[in-house]
C-alpha cells in the first residue's frame, strides 16, 4: 500500500527533524533552526496527505471507514496529533526551543507503528462495535488530549534538566542556557495540561456515550476505561495541586511525568498487559 | 508631553496577592480538606490500578487458577474481587463527593463576593495593591476626556461603567469574562451531579440479558443476580436474526429484527444492531449475542441405493417427512450445533418397511459417517438452514441522562476555568490644576501575562487618545 510506504518515509522525516532541532540547540543556530521547523512542516503536510490517502485505500478496498481503527492506524494519528500540536505551538510562541523535545515523541510513536512486530499495517474492515460516528469524536479527542500530554511532558522533562543544573549550582552552559527561563517552562507544563485536560473528560465522556450505544452502558470499569479515569485522576491532581495548592516548579513538572506514564499505559499497557472489551487499540 | 511618568508595572509579583489572600484564609480551615482531596485522588488511583490488575467478577474457578486459595478468600472479603462495588470504594467516593462539597461551599462564600460586591470601587490601600498600575497628567477637563477613554475601553475591552460621577472625579469600572470565577464550581458540580446518575442508575435501574430464538417472544428478563423483572405490558418478539462476514472471516452485522408488541397489538418492527439499540418504554435493547437455537430447515439428499437415483427433500424438525414413491419416513429428532468436536449433526430416526425403527446421527461435516447403516437409503446433509437465537442485553437506566447533564456542566465548566479569565480595569480621573490625573489599574483572575499585555494596550492607547486630543486642539479645531 502507498499510504504505508508513505508512513515509513514519514518516519524518517521525523527523525531528521529531531536531529535538526536537537543540531539547533546545540549550535545555537537560527538558520538550523528554520530548517527544521521548514522541514517539520512539510513532514507533517506528506503525513496528512498520508493519512487522507489511506482513507482514500480503505475505500478502494470496499470498505470506506476512517483510518482511526486500529493501534497502527492510532499510533500514527498520536504522531500526527503531537507534530501539529507542537508546530502550533510554535507558530504561537515564535520559539522553537522544545522542538527537540517534542518532535521525538512524534518520531518515536511512528516509528513504533511501522517497526514493531505486533502492529499491523493491514487496512482492515470495521467490526460491528467499532461501526459507528462516535469513533472519530472519541479517537480525535483522546489523542489530541494525549498529544498534548505528551508535550507537556517534553516540557516538564526540560524544565527538570534545567532545574537540576540549578540546584547542583553549576552555571548554565551550553544547550540548557537556550532553555526558556525555569517560569515560562512551569507556566507551559501547565498550559498544555489546561489544554488536554478538558480533551481527555471529552473523550471519556464520547467514549462512555458510544459504549452506551454499543455495549448498553457508559461505564463498564473495563481496564481501558479505569486506565483513563486514573489518569484523569493524576492531572485532576495537577490541577488541584497547582491552582489550589500553588504548587510550582519541580513538583508539578514530575505530577506532569507522571501523568504522561499513566497516558502511554493506558494506551499501550492495557492492550498488552490487561484484557478487556477495549481490544481494537 | 513627555512629563507624565512611566506607568508602575509591578515585575515578578506573587498573583494579584490581595484577593487570593482572601481566597486563601478562608480556605485556611480546609486546607486539611484540600489535602483529603488529594489523598482522595490518589488512593482511588491506585485502588483503580488494583482494579484492573485483579480480574473483576470472574468465576471462583478462573480465580483459584491464578491465587492459592487463602490468597481468594482475603481478597474476596476485602471485595477486591468486585471492587469497584465494593463498600469501601463507593464510601470513598462518597468521602470525595462530600470534600467536593465543603471544599466549593467554603470557597464559594468568598467567590460570591464578586458577584455582591463587584469591587467597582476601591479604597486606595486596594487600589495599591493591584498588581498593574498605571498614572499620567492628562491636559485638559475630566469632563472632556471622559468620553475618549469609554471610546478606548468600549473598543480594546469591554463597554466600562461609569461607578463615581461628581464634577471633578471620575471612576470608570470595566470587567469581562466574570463567569471564569464560578467555572470550578461547575466542574465540582458536575462531578455530584454524574455520581448522582450513576447512583439513579443503580437504585432505579436493571440490567440484564434475554436469550430469544426466531419466532419466539419474551416479556421479561433474568438480571445478573437472578431476579426475574417483567417489561412493563409489552413483549418483544424476535422476527429475525441475521449475521454476515467479511471475506476475511471477521464479523460484519449482527442484526435482530424486534417486533414490540402490546396487549396483542403489534405497536413497532425495528432491526437492531450492534450501535443501533431500540428503546421502548424507556427500557432499552441491545444486540449482544448470538447461537444457533435449532433447525429451520434442513436439506437432505436421499439416496436411494437399489436405484442409485438422489433426491433432495427438505425437512422440519420434528415433523414426519415421506420419501416419495416409497412408504419410507424420517423425522428429525435433534439438532446439535457441534456434536462433540464433529460440527453440526442431525439425529434422524428414520422409519422402512420390514425392518425396526433406526435411529442415527448424521453429520454434516463428514457424510461418510452414515453410510455403514443398513437399509436402502443413504442420508446426507445438503444444508442445515439454522434457527437463530439473539442474545440481547436489556437495560434500564434513568439516571443516563442526568450523566449526560453533568458531563456538559463539566465542559461549561472546563470552559469557563480554562478558557476565561475574570478580567477588572480601573481608571479614576481626578481633576487638578494644569489638568487631569488619570489612573489605571487592573487585576486578572488568571492568566496573568497575558493580561499583561492587554493592560499594557489600554494603557497605550488612553495615553495616545489624549494626544490626538491635543493635536486637534493644537490644530486649533475646537472639539
Amino acid at each position: 500500500m502507498i499510504s504505508t510506504k508513505m508512513f515509513s518515509s514519514v518516519t524518517f522525516l521525523y527523525l531528521a527533524c529531531t536531529v535538526l532541532y536537537f543540531n539547533f540547540l546545540a549550535f545555537r543556530s537560527e538558520r538550523l533552526g528554520k530548517i527544521a521547523t521548514g522541514l517539520s512542516w512539510i513532514t507533517l503536510l506528506i503525513h496528512t496527505a498520508a493519512i487522507l490517502w489511506r482513507w482514500v485505500e480503505s475505500y478502494q478496498l470496499g470498505m470506506g471507514h476512517a483510518p482511526l481503527s486500529n493501534m497502527y492506524e492510532s499510533l500514527v494519528f498520536f504522531s500526527w496529533c503531537i507534530a501539529l500540536l507542537y508546530l502550533l505551538w510554535e507558530r504561537k510562541m515564535k520559539s522553537r526551543i522544545i522542538g527537540s523535545f517534542a518532535m521525538p515523541f512524534a518520531f518515536l510513536f511512528i516509528a513504533y507503528a511501522s517497526l514493531a512486530p505486533g502492529v499491523s499495517d493491514r487496512i482492515d474492515p470495521l467490526i460491528p462495535a467499532l461501526q459507528s460516528n462516535w469513533l472519530h469524536a472519541h479517537v480525535i479527542t483522546c489523542f489530541l488530549s494525549y498529544a498534548s500530554f505528551a508535550l507537556s511532558c517534553a516540557v516538564s522533562v526540560m524544565y527538570l534538566i534545567k532545574n537540576k543544573k540549578k540546584e547542583q549550582g553549576g552555571k548554565e552552559t551550553g544547550w540548557i542556557s537556550l532553555f526558556p527561563p525555569l517560569d515560562s517552562l512551569d507556566a507551559l507544563v501547565y498550559k498544555t495540561i489546561a489544554v488536554g485536560f478538558p480533551l481527555l473528560t471529552i473523550g471519556i465522556v464520547t467514549g462512555a456515550a458510544w459504549a452506551n450505544y454499543a455495549w448498553g452502558s457508559y461505564w463498564s470499569w473495563d481496564p481501558k476505561e479505569t486506565w483513563s479515569l486514573i489518569t484523569w485522576f493524576v492531572y485532576a491532581l495537577f490541577l488541584h495541586a497547582r491552582l489550589a495548592r500553588e504548587w510550582r516548579g519541580k513538583r508539578t513538572a514530575l505530577l506532569s511525568v507522571i501523568g504522561f506514564a499513566a497516558v502511554v499505559f493506558t494506551y499501550f499497557g492495557v492492550n498488552y498487559v490487561l484484557a478487556g472489551l477495549h481490544s481494537y487499540a | 508631553m513627555g512629563q507624565s511618568p512611566t506607568p508602575v508595572f509591578l515585575p515578578g509579583y506573587p498573583l494579584s496577592k490581595k484577593e487570593e489572600k482572601g481566597v486563601f484564609s478562608s480556605l485556611g480551615d480546609s486546607l486539611s480538606s484540600l489535602k483529603l482531596t488529594i489523598a482522595l485522588l490518589i488512593i482511588l488511583a491506585v485502588a483503580s490500578i488494583f482494579g484492573t490488575v485483579i480480574p473483576q467478577n470472574a468465576s471462583p474457578e478462573e480465580y483459584l487458577r491464578f491465587y492459592k486459595f487463602s490468597t481468594y478468600k482475603i481478597l474476596k472479603i476485602l471485595g477486591f474481587l468486585d471492587m469497584y462495588h465494593a463498600g469501601w470504594f463507593v464510601f470513598l467516593l462518597a468521602l470525595l463527593s462530600l470534600n467536593l462539597v465543603v471544599c466549593s461551599w467554603r470557597r464559594l462564600r468568598v467567590t460570591r463576593k464578586f458577584f455582591s460586591l463587584p469591587g467597582e470601587r476601591l479604597e486606595d490601600e486596594q487600589w495599591q495593591a493591584l498588581p498593574l498600575r498605571g498614572k499620567f497628567l492628562q491636559q485638559g477637563l475630566a469632563a472632556d476626556i471622559l468620553p475618549r477613554f469609554q471610546e478606548v475601553l468600549s473598543r480594546l475591552f469591554t463597554r466600562p461603567k461609569l461607578v463615581e460621577d461628581s464634577k471633578q472625579a471620575y471612576l470608570l469600572f470595566a470587567e469581562k469574562e466574570k463567569p471564569s470565577r464560578i467555572g470550578v464550581y461547575c466542574i465540582h458540580l458536575s462531578v455530584l451531579v454524574i455520581l448522582a446518575g450513576a447512583l439513579i442508575g443503580s437504585f432505579l435501574g436493571f440490567r440484564g440479558n434475554v436469550n430469544i430464538e426466531e419466532g419466539q417472544a419474551a416479556d421479561q428478563v433474568i438480571l445478573r443476580n437472578g431476579q426475574q423483572v417483567r417489561f412493563p405490558g409489552f413483549s418483544v418478539q424476535l422476527e429475525k436474526f441475521s449475521v454476515s462476514f467479511y471475506s476475511t472471516g471477521a464479523p460484519k452485522e449482527f442484526k435482530s429484527i424486534l417486533t414490540i408488541t402490546e396487549k396483542g397489538r403489534k405497536i413497532l418492527t425495528e432491526p437492531i444492531l450492534v450501535n443501533h439499540p431500540l428503546t421502548y418504554k424507556g427500557i432499552t435493547f441491545y444486540q449482544s449475542s448470538y447461537g444457533v437455537a435449532g433447525v429451520a430447515e434442513a436439506i437432505l439428499a436421499v439416496k436411494d441405493r437399489q436405484s442409485g437415483k438422489e433426491v433432495a427433500v427438505a425437512a422440519q424438525m420434528g415433523s414426519r417427512t415421506e420419501i416419495q414413491g416409497s412408504s419410507s419416513f424420517f423425522l428429525l429428532d435433534r439438532f446439535l450445533p457441534d456434536l462433540q468436536g464433529m460440527g453440526p449433526a442431525l439425529q434422524v430416526i428414520f422409519s422402512e418397511p420390514n425392518r425396526p425403527q433406526q435411529k442415527f446421527w448424521v453429520f454434516q461435516n463428514h457424510p461418510g459417517l452414515a453410510d455403514r447403516r443398513a437399509g436402502r437409503y443413504r442420508l446426507t446433509i445438503k444444508k442445515i438452514e439454522p434457527r437463530y437465537y439473539s442474545g440481547l442485553q436489556v437495560t434500564k437506566d434513568p439516571g443516563v441522562g442526568v450523566v449526560w447533564a453533568g458531563c456538559l456542566i463539566m465542559m461549561a465548566g472546563f470552559y469557563m476555568t480554562f478558557f476565561m479569565s475574570h478580567r477588572r480595569i480601573w481608571v479614576r480621573l481626578t481633576e487638578k490644576e494644569g489638568g487631569t490625573l488619570v489612573a489605571i489599574a487592573g487585576s486578572s483572575h488568571r492568566d496573568r501575562t497575558g493580561f499583561e499585555e492587554e493592560f499594557k494596550k489600554i494603557d497605550q492607547a488612553l495615553r495616545e487618545a489624549r494626544r490626538a486630543q491635543e493635536e486637534n486642539k493644537e490644530r486649533g479645531g475646537q472639539p
